[in-house]
């Protein structure tokens, strides 16, 4: 079947919504359009399994979401990286191309574990239930729930949102940016 | 014996905020902390949400579709 167009045109229309979680897993702009693309063509390359009705959005997450766990374990095969060295330079690069704010959030979400900073945005950012969640990773509910409730722990910790209550994290950002002025 | 001396001393050294472990499935933070986080999040979501698409994508369905990866007419 040939893909048609409003089908083409969802899965445009989705493209803001894959960048901005593929770029908030990956921590890379470049590997998020990677990924994206690599979506887009194995969404329609598998048209015909879509089923008409049901959450194409939720469909393309899954999608996405596989294949950076495949690409992963790829590239951790690829290159011995026993101190995690390589990934951690992974998430550090520099971004080119596109201007990223919210450094201090972005960089404590990179020191999450995978597993719990995907159930963290898919549930907290991108909109999805438990159960959708649930179905996007291939796991149960329970184990999104207390994968995103892990997260937010060790957010709250990394951010000294659990410490300060009136410094804030964007006062902080802007002493240290005064501190380096 | 040196177990539980082990944890009493973390309990003694954890915040009062966080004495549920990091296993429990309940929610172990505070609504405002909570919320905090679910507010900076979708901040950064919401920026990334808002800047422009590269034209790749386009392109790319654009010819795709005109493939078609097995075209019946």
């Amino acid at each position: 079947m040939t893909p048609d167009a409003s089908f083409r045109d969802a899965l445009l229309a989705a493209v803001p919504s894959l960048r901005a979680f593929a770029i908030s897993l990956s921590g890379n702009v470049d590997r998020a359009d990677d990924l994206v693309q690599d979506t887009l063509v194995r969404a329609i390359a598998n048209a015909h399994r879509f089923e008409p009705g049901t959450n194409l959005n939720a469909w393309l997450f899954t999608i996405l979401r596989n294949l950076f766990h495949s690409e992963y374990r790829k590239r951790r095969r690829e290159v011995e990286d026993p101190d995690g060295a390589y990934a951690e330079q992974l998430t550090s690069q520099p971004e080119q191309g596109a201007r990223l704010d919210f450094e201090d959030f972005r960089s404590a979400l990179a020191t999450l574990p995978s597993e719990q900073r995907e159930a963290l945005l898919l549930v907290g950012a991108s909109g999805f239930s438990y159960e959708e969640t649930a179905a996007i990773c291939g796991c149960a509910v329970g184990t999104v729930k207390s994968r995103v409730n892990r997260a937010r722990s060790r957010l709250s910790g990394l951010l000294h949102l659990d410490a300060a209550e009136d410094i804030g994290p964007d006062r902080i950002t802007r002493a240290a940016l005064q501190a380096a002025g | 014996m040196t177990r539980s001396k082990g944890k009493r001393l973390a309990t003694v050294m954890m915040p009062q905020s966080s004495t549920h472990d990091e296993t429990s499935s309940e929610p172990g933070l505070n609504r405002q902390i909570q919320s905090r986080i679910g507010d900076q999040l979708r901040a950064m979501y919401d920026d990334l949400m808002q800047q422009p698409v590269p034209d790749r994508f386009a392109e790319l369905l654009g010819r795709l579709d005109q493939r078609g990866p097995d075209r019946k007419s």
